[in-house]
């Protein structure tokens, strides 16, 4: 479960919130008035690196007085937590939320409302990114950070190869797959059958919707030649590689496969780089990334949005702390300071000066404008649910099915879980 | 921890004679027979009332939620929407969950079946083994036994992994090179088959080792008697060995059912049911549709219905057990 | 028989029980390798069968997670009392069962047995709107009690074969010595089934030190947290780092591994002798 989940928020976390413990609520305004409070946030694992942690504590306490409490969280069962957590007499004050989570949550009541918050400082933030904090009209989050994947790829294994600058256009990067094929000692792209943010990125460039109305309910629209469009790109793409077709890019971490030095190139994100530097320390130096080229050399691949929000529980007693909170944390100062320690993109373009000078994350920015998000429905979170249909509908086609039959096959599973009471 | 639950039943009649008490007790002071009527309730209180409290609780809990439609947002809101009942309906009407249900019930035959079979022939093997080789084999047993099944099946996806698994490997270099990358988790079958490696692993020794403690009871008399009839080793394993074992393999095979049809851990986290829901039984359906899918009310309808379910497979031994508890009294 | 198969009688059940042993335990040697070796030498085309550049790193990583100590502190009290309590409940429960006579005895007996199949994964949300209504979230005490509650039914059962096959006339001889009940129970009886108090023990230990779900959403506080949580820790947003899970599972199951090799050729040896003695 918690490797969909991840997958699914890509690189970002989940949330986290902000517990109080005890004493009373937050009515009271003005640095004094919150005063020997403790406001709770839960933030995934690797989403707070420990200068940016610090220092927003500090801002916060010192604006305040209050005092703010980080709780970090695994991945594992995160889901089954968070919504037990939401119906706590203490739930996290303050949370991080993947995004493609938020309105599956914002409908069940547990996030608070944050219109004044997007008012006072959120104007400028990345329309891409701000989409999935809105529901039904209204704000339920702040978007914090987002990724996207880039070609992390093995400068020395494409310069043996004869494959000379960076190739602009997908057909290029084919080309530059089939010299190192041709060439035999390594695999062009890891490419596993999987890759399902890979693919949604792959739909939102060709233009496909995943699902689709049909009178007031959503239903699959998987059948769609333009998904089928993009599968055949990820065919294609899974063509040159031997890895398997029912596992995702997790299993075995493609970053460690990368690491043997035996592979082209692996579409992943940018801090993945570091797992397989921590598994082959050698192949530091021959580690590239490049934007996914997409259909022209103009417009880049299109690319899934993994990010996460930041959002208050409506259980919670400090919501005016917890604004507080949110401000600072998503003040430029430090959106900036988290956006250039962890290599991710920032909340606002005007930030995204802070990625000069890292590769990947230089890699990734380009294509923000033209990314996408899974589809921004409540009923959504279910369908991602292992298995995944869309998961069971890429194996099929890699195995052979056509895009039609395999469609079809996962269409009564994937209208099931969109169906499902609310 | 042995299961010779039953094994006082199997002795003689006339030492169960004396078990079931009769003459001396008998005749002590009748005002210390009736503190001694109520001394067995008074025994037992704190057993019943943890099981009452502890597990009887939850199980009416469970029961009411089952009636409720009960997700995300009603779980965290509170509320309370009763939908009669809807869950059960949909649960029953559904094919997965009888396909699910027949499953259960292969795999828990399947597991059962080979783990009673090689671990009574691997406690067979103890009981001829020298004793030094036997303390070895114990030890080795017992390490397997011993591995927490969070551990074991981290091992095992780790020994089966496609790439750079060590049993792909060790297929490639003995000639089938068709394995060398193999996905074993790929099917339903084989991803079957590692797991109930794993279970059948790390079950045999539980019966083995039990089956073994079992065997040094028998009387040699009875094997002494059995030869001086002219019976071989054949005929004395049949008559002799096996009926002293029954009562044991009975109460063994009772504790393996349930336990491989409760194996939720190994089941889950080596491919979290699948490929393609393939491979989950019931606890783990139980536990994806209504904790994984957040929805509760229709978990807690699957759990309990997995509840009878267990209770059908099970039926056959509890009657024995109330039939010979009702000889012995 | 002849002299030839007597011979080859004896070379089979050797061989076969070293074809077993290695069956058997070549996965647990597999972890503890697994967790000495470097990351390179775990991510290889072809096994490294001994961990030769032998290294502590993963241990290191595994040991230094935030709370350990903690979650290691808070895994043996809840498994360690949730045994202890569980044992002190089934032993008189037990010595009911198996040695007195009483109306509704079999209803009983039957009713632990059904006890045994409870499902607790699937009853976890009961079980947490339960906890949480009773503000008990974040507390050792529910983990504590209904780990208890898992392994009672089978405790109480196996204790009940156990005390069944000590000899009954020990117990009257003692009493005939002037003992009473009790007393003939804690001086004769208690000593003869320690080996079983023991071995029934250690089913308690595994299902306690193990269990999962239930602590996953009842303690949300690092501080109120168990051992598992910190094993699922290493499999994470870039896939599994294999060294440090395996150092975690090693680590995590040593206690288990030597609990059990310490009780077990104890509970053996003893049942064997008592029931023998039977």
């Amino acid at each position: 479960m918690k490797r969909k989940l991840i997958a699914a928020i890509g690189a970002a976390g989940m949330l986290v919130s902000v517990a109080a413990c005890g004493s009373d609520d937050g009515k009271g305004s003005g640095a004094d008035g919150f005063k020997g409070q403790t406001l709770t946030v839960w933030a995934m694992d690797g989403s707070t690196p420990d200068t940016w942690t610090k220092d927003v504590t500090a801002a916060f306490e010192k604006k305040t007085g209050a005092k703010v409490e980080f709780e970090v969280q695994q991945w594992n069962g995160i889901q089954q937590r968070l919504t037990t957590a939401l119906s706590e007499e203490n739930p996290p004050d303050v949370f991080e939320i993947g995004n493609t989570q938020t309105p599956a949550y914002a409908q069940t009541g547990g996030l608070a409302e944050l219109e004044d918050l997007k008012k006072s400082i959120g104007a400028d933030w990345t329309e891409t990114l701000n989409e999935a904090s809105v529901f039904d009209g209204k704000q339920y989050a702040a978007p914090w950070f987002a990724a996207n994947r880039v070609v992390v790829y093995n400068k020395k294994v494409f310069k043996e190869a004869g494959v000379t600058g960076i190739p602009k256009t997908r057909a290029e990067l084919f080309e530059a797959f089939d010299k190192i094929k041709a060439k035999g000692k390594a695999e062009p792209v890891y490419m596993p059958g999987q890759n399902w943010y890979f693919f949604d990125g792959l739909t939102i460039g060709t233009g496909a919707d995943l699902v689709k109305k049909d009178g007031d309910k959503w239903v699959s629209n998987l059948a769609d030649p333009k998904v089928g469009e993009a599968m055949e790109i990820y065919k294609k793409y899974a063509s040159y590689s031997t890895a398997p077709k029912d596992k995702d890019e997790a299993t075995p971490q493609q970053a460690e496969v990368f690491a043997k030095g035996k592979t082209g190139a692996f579409i992943g994100m940018g801090w993945e780089a570091a797992t397989a530097i921590k598994a082959n320390p050698k192949i530091e130096k021959d580690i590239g990334y490049f934007t996914i080229p997409g259909e022209t050399a103009d417009k880049p691949e299109g690319v899934f949005l993994g990010g996460s929000n930041l959002a208050i529980a409506a259980g919670s007693e400090k919501q005016e702390l917890a604004k507080e909170f949110l401000k600072i944390a998503l003040s430029d100062k430090f959106e900036g300071q988290l956006s250039k320690e962890l290599g991710v993109i920032p909340n606002k373009e005007s930030l995204q000066e802070n990625l000069k000078g890292q590769p990947a994350g230089e890699a990734a920015a380009p294509a923000v404008a033209s990314g996408g998000t899974t589809p921004l429905i409540p009923e959504w979170a279910a369908v991602e649910n292992p298995p995944n249909p869309i998961k069971t509908y890429m194996t099929a086609v890699l195995n052979g099915k056509s895009h039609a039959a395999a469609a079809q096959q996962v269409e009564g599973e994937f209208n099931k879980r969109l169906a499902q009471k609310q | 921890m042995t299961v010779q639950t039953e094994r006082q039943d199997s002795r003689p009649a006339e030492v169960r004679g004396v078990d079931g008490g009769g003459g001396r007790p008998q005749r002590r002071a009748a005002s210390r027979a009736r503190t001694t009527a109520l001394a067995p309730y008074l025994l037992l209180l704190p057993a019943l009332a943890a099981t009452l409290l502890l597990l009887g609780w939850p199980l009416v809990k469970n029961g009411l939620l089952s009636f409720q439609n009960l997700n995300m947002r009603q779980l965290i809101q509170r509320l309370t929407e009763w939908n009669g009942l809807d869950n059960y309906a949909e649960v029953l009407s559904s094919s997965d969950f009888w396909r699910v249900t027949v499953r259960s019930v292969l795999f828990t035959g399947a597991n059962v079946v080979l783990i009673m079979i090689l671990g009574t022939l691997v406690g067979l093997l103890l009981a001829r083994l020298g004793k030094r080789m036997r303390l070895t084999l114990l030890i080795g047993l017992v390490l397997a036994w011993a591995m927490p099944p969070i551990a074991a099946v981290t091992v095992y996806k780790w020994l089966f992994a496609q790439r750079f698994g060590v049993v792909n490997w060790v297929l490639d270099q003995l000639g089938f090179h068709s394995m060398a990358d193999h996905n074993w988790l790929a099917t339903q079958f084989s991803t079957f088959a590692v797991v109930t490696l794993l279970i059948v692993w790390q079950s045999i020794p539980f019966v083995a080792i039990n089956l073994y403690a079992a065997t040094t009871t028998i009387p040699k008399e009875l094997y002494e008697a059995a030869s001086l009839d002219g019976a071989g080793a054949w005929k004395s394993f049949t008559s002799v060995t096996m009926p002293f074992l029954r009562p044991f393999l009975y109460a063994t095979t009772f504790l393996e059912i349930i336990w491989v049809f409760k194996a939720f851990t190994q089941v889950f986290a080596i491919n979290e049911g699948g490929p393609n829901r393939l491979t989950e039984i019931l606890p783990v359906y139980a536990y994806i549709e209504g904790f994984g899918n957040q929805h509760f009310g229709m978990g807690s309808a699957i759990a309990l219905l997995t509840i009878v379910i267990l209770l059908a497979l099970t039926a056959y031994y509890l009657r024995i057990v109330l039939k010979q508890e009702e000889d012995e009294l | 028989m002849s002299r030839p198969r007597s011979t080859l009688g004896r070379v089979w059940p050797n061989a076969l029980a070293l074809v077993l042993l290695v069956g058997f335990v070549f996965p647990v040697y597999w972890m503890f390798a697994t967790a000495f070796k470097p990351t390179g030498d775990i991510i290889s085309e072809n096994p490294v069968w001994f961990p030769v550049d032998f290294t502590f790193e993963h241990f290191t990583t595994a040991v230094t997670a935030d709370n350990f100590w903690t979650l290691v502190r808070n895994s043996v009290t809840v498994t360690v009392l949730a045994v202890l309590f569980s044992l002190v409940i089934a032993l008189l429960a037990s010595f009911a069962l198996a040695r007195m006579r009483f109306r509704g005895r079999r209803g009983f007996i039957v009713g632990f047995m059904l006890a045994q199949m409870a499902p607790w994964e699937v009853m976890v949300i009961a079980i947490y709107l339960i906890v949480r209504d009773a503000d008990m979230l974040n507390s050792l005490i529910p983990l504590t009690v209904f780990y208890m509650m898992m392994v009672l039914p089978f405790t109480l059962l196996t204790l009940r074969g156990f005390v069944g096959a000590i000899p009954k006339d020990l117990e009257e001889s003692a009493m005939v010595d002037g003992c009473s009940r009790p007393q003939a129970f804690v001086k004769v009886i208690l000593p003869l089934l320690a080996p079983g108090l023991m071995s029934t023990s250690l089913f308690g230990f595994i299902t306690a030190w193990n269990e999962f779900p239930m602590v996953l959403i009842l303690n949300k506080q690092a501080e109120a947290q168990t051992l598992p949580l910190w094993i699922s820790k290493f499999q994470t947003v870039f896939g599994d780092d294999w060294g440090a899970t395996m150092a975690a599972s090693s680590l995590f199951a040593i206690p288990i591994l030597l609990l059990f090799l310490f009780l077990q050729r104890k509970a053996v040896s003893g049942l064997t002798a008592g029931a023998v003695k039977g």
